[in-house]
């Protein structure tokens, strides 16, 4: 993977020193020897342990809580219920404030299974444990509302007050005429699925570590997320507190996939209990508390209408969807949002329209899962097109050539792609699939399906007054450099980016680079990982501040050098020198020592920021690409194997090929969970596999090999031409599979999870079906 | 993270005698024997159950043996692990079956420490060891202070995750006879995920007559399909005496079927296992005939 | 009632007086404060808490620690040559078999216990091995591609030494009976 001096778009070369290079993480020494400190493993002297005491309904009056018993119990230093607390509520839809709708415990009523109701802190996690045990709450159960068609019907009962028919959030998209376009269609078909709700199960579960300075009256929280700057402000209006006094730092983090962004429990309490008791507080959720109280992928309804001419060009497309928000906006607003975008990549669609609902239920929460609402969008969205390109008659990835996108496209009002190779994706996946799988056996089958997704999301439904992301760059005088960003390195390798790309633009090596990451004690904002808007977002003000920098350093080299005014100037190799005349250059270090000499002394600053202006509703810029994966099906057991995975992915510049590999193949294995095993069912609000025992996930031994081929494109609005490189690959692949199944076997699915029991029944229907019609030749409907 | 939170007294045994010394003394407490503990600590985490004593015999490595003669056949000791079951050449050799069966349990971390007799004990109903040590018609050895006694495999559990060991008595040995000639013994258990927890899992031992032409023993374990492991003692009926084809294993799979006691549970329903355990014995009964050609 | 623990971890000996309940990941966590060591599951699902003990890698969240008494333990603080890296620890980095990190420590432990006693796996004995332990991140692949990696540098280091890679006795006879296809 990567491209290294090959042509780019406007036919500039360019050969770069580290972008593109397969580049070892800088976290890796620390990583591989366990002394990469993540917040679970974080102590402070005289720290206490907290632990929540949950409601056991998922909607109930909470009319007493007696704390007396637990109070008294040794060791036990403080028991907290909501009055106790400072009472604000926060939530990350700021923008609309009565979205903000999270507490740190509950008040007058429990919402879903789960819900904080009390706090303990504690001398040991045993003590807090136990201590659970003796607090005695009285609740009166209400009737409650899990599905999001239950929810908004009159009589359903009311998760949150000032909500009719418990709409949390609602979405109009709309382009062209859609009506005007199924008129025209020749072909027209709608299909109604039901996608499950699945968890992200990051391997570090949420946990807080707080530490609440008497003195200052500062906080200070470590804490396991993918935002420090979203703790941040989210504590600050939990606790009433300016933001400025609270601290938030951002360990090594053991995975997020979007399951941290929100502000939960586990850090506000830990934050109240150390002001209240003015002890550090850890608080730890065990493995089922992680898989039944944080956030989850929003499970959905969804219903697509499709409208195609007979040569398969789509004219018409109309989607519905019907979220399960849960008790909780979280960013399930955003999901909402995004579902009904990512729904119409890759492809060209005169005519669209959505319309979103979320629902609050009385469930823990969907959210912001790797993949927005792409993962189930185009699920429902590609298998749909199959079918339809089965009734035409035409090649599932013919279809998809014909409709593909070309660069500029623009869908009017919302999204424009400027860097845009999913044609020649397409192009080169006909011709590899012929070679890779010739011939296929008895019950194989081929699946396709195409993608793209966001660099970074545009909507500023956070409300901050800040630039999406800055960085501040300081270079020492022996040439070492100090990297500053708040942003946020949850496993995916911006660490790693952020150091490729100070590096690149000023000329020096990786080594030179220290990095001062995810703390928002350095004022230079980002706000995190999600929606794969670091490399974009981040890189971008990393470039900005280092390009300041370097543009001392040429300033400098002029001036010492002498040279014709026309020369450029370029900061290569540790050296800044003429472009066209390598041999006449100068020291890096020497500069740097001339420039901090030039300044007063003062260490040469850049600091550099990015907020995209003018690029439409969702993103600056989109990977995107075609996937295929070659599945078998036992016809009797309705096992499906997963054999082999193919992807060609336009991700602009590659800056790290290692990591963005990495990345691909970490979104395929949870995109193939999605489609395979994962999923949580509940009874009445109460989850019925919170442990890996019983939540399926995918294996060593179940993982197909990968193989990833590249259109390298260049992204002007990304630095060096990159743009997201890996969340995008996630939404395809349960799809892929799911047509791979239909192309194998002929069964049709409406779900995502194709587990062995839904597949045979699905097989069985078809054969019946097969015998009951005989074989309709020609198009349908 | 979750630990154990409840206190128990806490009781070595150096030796057998030891143990079935504080077997007995300990009759009528609450207490659990504790090898591996690979289950055991994870049901106290979650506080599925709170024992007042813990008697460890993980130190007795008198019991800690796979031994095998050409008369007695093979016996595996108390405190095997898993893993040892696993890679004894001797029982790749002679059993091959149980190294196939022990391949998939859990984890190899798991199989390091945990012991086979243990997971016996466990009794979880859809665990890997009980079908085919019942194929292979292997005994049970329980012993208590000053007594003895044995039982047939598809007899040691008795209801979900509860076996006929009484208290006072404790399982040291599994004994499995040598196998006649022309027989062939296979295991398969399926699970949607590679090597998970069985949705259903069968065994079948198949001994064909001096010709090889018919079968003239057949034994049926499964696991997963009720409370219990289960011997289907129909469908051998079915299939002993006669010359196995296709035809009759698809007989004997529907034989099977109506033998078995499957829950439905998230993993599956009853009537999914049900079919599957019907689609299994076909599968497995063909490679057993296949080893029983090839013996 | 505490009683006492006597365990080498990494080379050193320690002494402990512990509630039996203590369970070996505690003591490795909290009593001597080694972080390295990871828990991520109440189930004994992960393997993300793996560690060596008398040669064979297990799940230290699973085991009672005064089971341990008199055995020695090896943790991933313990891998690492002072400040050279073991071969499987450079094959990680240099493979990117790891992103979050948080699995990794069980996973290089793992691979180390295999190693020692398989030192020329193939893909497929790998996955047999590792099929314990949950990777979020990677996907697996690129972990058993970095195993197969350390492999290969782990027999170059022993070639070097002039130590031939063999595999354990047991191993060896194993390893023959398979290949003989006999047996039921």
């Amino acid at each position: 993977m990567g491209a290294d001096g090959e042509v780019r778009e406007g036919g500039i070369m360019t050969e770069y020193s580290i972008i593109g290079k397969p580049t070892p993480n800088v976290d890796g020494p620390a990583k591989v020897t366990g002394e990469a400190a993540y917040t679970i493993d974080m102590t402070l002297p005289n720290m206490l342990y907290g632990k929540l005491l949950r409601s056991p309904y998922p909607h109930a009056k909470i009319l007493s809580i007696d704390t007396s018993k637990a109070e008294e119990f040794p060791g036990v230093k403080i028991v907290i219920t909501g009055k106790d607390t400072p009472g604000g509520k926060w939530g990350l839809w700021r923008r609309f404030r009565e979205l903000a709708d999270q507490q740190a415990l509950a008040t007058d009523k429990v919402r879903f299974i789960g819900d904080p109701v009390a706090a303990v802190a504690a001398t040991t996690e045993e003590i807090a444990e136990k201590a659970l045990d003796l607090i005695e709450v009285e609740y009166e159960p209400l009737p409650g509302v899990f599905d999001p068609i239950e929810a908004i019907k009159d009589d359903a009962p009311m998760v949150h007050e000032d909500f009719p028919s418990n709409i949390n959030a609602t979405r109009h998209i709309e382009w062209g005429n859609v009506d005007e376009g199924f008129a025209q269609a020749d072909y027209v078909r709608e299909d109604r699925y039901v996608l499950e709700a699945a968890h992200p199960c990051a391997m570090e579960v949420h946990n807080t570590l707080a530490s609440y300075d008497k003195g200052t009256g500062r906080l200070t929280v470590w804490t396991s997320t993918g935002s420090p700057y979203f703790v941040q402000q989210n504590l600050a209006e939990a606790l009433k507190m300016r933001e400025g006094d609270v601290r938030v730092i951002k360990p090594h983090v053991g995975g997020h996939y979007g399951g941290k962004n929100s502000t939960m429990p586990d850090c506000v309490n830990a934050a109240i209990l150390s002001m209240k008791t003015g002890r550090p507080v850890k608080i730890v959720f065990n493995r089922d508390e992680e898989f039944t109280t944080t956030e989850h992928r929003t499970a959905q309804h969804i219903a697509l209408k499709l409208g195609l001419k007979k040569d398969g060009t789509i004219v018409a497309f109309e989607a519905k969807a019907i979220t399960n928000g849960g008790a909780f906006t979280g960013l399930g607003a955003t999901t909402l949002f995004l579902t009904g975008t990512f729904i119409t990549m890759p492809y060209r669609i005169p005519n669209y329209r959505y319309d979103g609902v979320r629902t609050y239920t009385n469930i823990v929460w969907g959210t912001s899962i790797r993949g927005f609402g792409a993962v189930p969008s185009k699920y429902c969205a590609e298998t749909q097109l199959d079918r339809a390109a089965k009734d035409l008659g035409i090649d599932p990835l013919e279809i998809r050539r014909i409709n593909a996108v070309a660069p500029g496209y623009e869908a009017p009002g919302q999204y424009k792609f400027e860097s845009c190779g999913i044609q020649p994706c397409i192009e080169k996946m006909a011709v590899r699939v012929k070679e890779k799988w010739p011939k296929l056996e008895k019950d194989e089958g081929i699946g396709y399906c195409g993608f793209a997704y966001m660099s970074g999301g545009i909507f500023n439904w956070i409300d901050t007054p800040y630039a999406y992301s800055s960085a501040h760059v300081k270079v020492n005088f022996d040439g070492t450099v100090d990297l500053y960003s708040q942003a946020a390195d949850v496993g995916q390798g911006h660490n790693t980016v952020a150091a490729m790309i100070c590096a690149e633009e000023l000329g020096i090596g990786i080594e030179d680079i220290r990095l001062h990451m995810g703390d928002t004690a350095h004022a230079y904002t980002d706000l995190g990982a999600w929606g794969s808007r670091e490399t974009l977002m981040n890189g971008n003000a990393i470039k900005d501040a280092a390009g300041q920098i370097k543009q001392k350093l040429i300033d400098i080299a002029r001036l010492k050098l002498g040279e014709n005014i026309a020369y450029d100037l370029v900061a290569k190799n540790k050296r800044v020198y003429l472009e066209l005349r390598p041999e006449r250059g100068l020291s890096y270090y020497d500069l740097v020592k001339d420039a901090i000499r030039a300044n007063d002394g003062v260490p040469l600053t850049g600091t550099g920021h990015y907020t995209p202006h003018n690029k439409g509703m969702i993103s600056p810029a989109y990977g995107m690409g075609i996937m295929a994966i070659k599945a078998k099906v036992d016809r009797e057991t309705g096992h499906v194997d997963a054999q082999d995975v193919l992807v060609v992915h336009d991700s602009g510049q590659i800056i790290n090929p290692l990591g963005a590999r990495g990345q691909v193949e970490g979104s395929i294995h949870m995109g193939l969970g999605y489609g395979l095993c994962e999923e949580m069912p509940m009874d009445q609000g109460m989850l019925l596999n919170p442990e890996f025992v019983d939540y399926k996930i995918l294996r060593t031994r179940d993982m197909p090999q990968i193989e990833i081929l590249d259109v390298p494109t260049y992204e002007p609005n990304g630095p060096f031409g990159a743009k997201e490189a890996a969340e995008a690959t996630i939404a395809p692949a349960a799809p892929a599979l799911a047509n791979a199944v239909y192309q194998a076997v002929g069964a049709e699915f409406f779900s995502n999870v194709l587990k062995p029991e839904k597949v045979l029944k699905a097989i069985k229907e078809k054969e019946q079906k097969d015998k009951a019609t005989p074989k309709a030749k020609g198009k349908g409907k | 993270m979750k630990t154990i939170t409840t206190d128990f007294e806490y009781l070595a045994a150096a030796t057998i005698e030891e143990a079935l010394d504080l077997l007995s003394q300990h009759k009528d407490d609450e207490y659990r024997i504790i090898a591996g503990g690979q289950s055991l600590n994870t049901a106290m985490k979650h506080r599925l159950i709170a024992p007042e004593y813990i008697i460890d015999i993980k130190g007795l490595s008198d019991l800690d043996y796979i031994k095998f003669n050409e008369k007695e056949g093979l016996k595996i000791g108390a405190l095997a692990t898993h893993r040892s079951l696993e890679r004894s050449p001797i029982v790749r050799e002679k059993y091959s079956v149980l190294c196939e069966m022990e391949e998939n349990v859990a984890s190899v971390e798991t199989r390091n420490w945990g012991t086979v007799v243990g997971d016996l004990c466990n009794a979880d109903p859809a665990a890997d060891p009980a079908p085919p040590l019942i194929a292979l018609d292997a005994k049970l050895k329980i012993a208590s202070k000053g007594e003895k006694r044995t039982v047939d495999a598809e007899k040691f559990a008795v209801d979900f995750f509860d076996t006929t060991v009484q208290p006072g008595e404790m399982a040291t040995e599994i004994q499995i006879p040598v196998l006649p000639p022309n027989t062939g013994v296979y295991f398969t258990k399926y699970s949607q995920m590679k090597g998970d927890y069985a949705l259903a899992s069968v065994a079948v031992l198949i001994t064909l007559d001096k010709k090889k032409e018919i079968c003239s023993n057949a034994r049926i374990g499964l696991a997963g399909v009720g409370s219990t492991p289960i011997r289907a003692k129909k469908a051998e009926e079915v299939l002993k005496g006669k010359k196995i084809t296709e035809a009759l294993l698809a007989e004997a799979a529907e034989v099977v079927k109506t033998e078995i006691s499957p829950v439905s549970g998230i993993e599956g329903s009853a009537d999914y296992k049900r079919e599957l355990a019907g689609t299994l014995l076909k599968r497995v009964g063909k490679e057993a005939l296949q080893r029983a050609q090839k013996a | 009632m505490k009683r006492e623990l006597n365990i080498v971890v990494n080379g050193e000996s320690y002494n402990f007086f512990i509630e039996p309940k203590t369970l070996l990941v505690q003591v490795i966590r909290e009593m001597l404060g080694m972080k390295g060591t990871h828990q991520a599951c109440d189930s004994s699902s992960c393997a993300a808490c793996t560690v060596i003990v008398d040669g064979k890698a297990v799940k230290s969240c699973s085991i009672l620690a005064l089971q341990v008494n008199g055995k020695e333990v090896t943790t991933i603080e313990g891998l690492a040559d002072g400040t050279n890296l073991h071969p499987i620890q450079q094959a990680f980095i240099d493979n990117w078999a790891f992103q979050c990190g948080f699995c990794t420590s069980g996973q290089i432990m793992a691979a180390k216990a295999f190693l020692d006693e398989n030192p020329d796996p193939t893909r497929e004995e790998i996955q047999m091995q590792m099929d314990g332990h949950i990777c979020r991140c990677t996907g697996h692949n690129m972990i058993n591609e970095a195993i197969r990696d350390a492999a290969k540098r782990l027999q170059a280091r022993d070639a070097a030494k002039r130590l031939p890679a063999q595999k354990s006795l047991q191993s060896q006879k194993w390893a023959q009976t398979a290949k003989s296809g006999k047996g039921a």
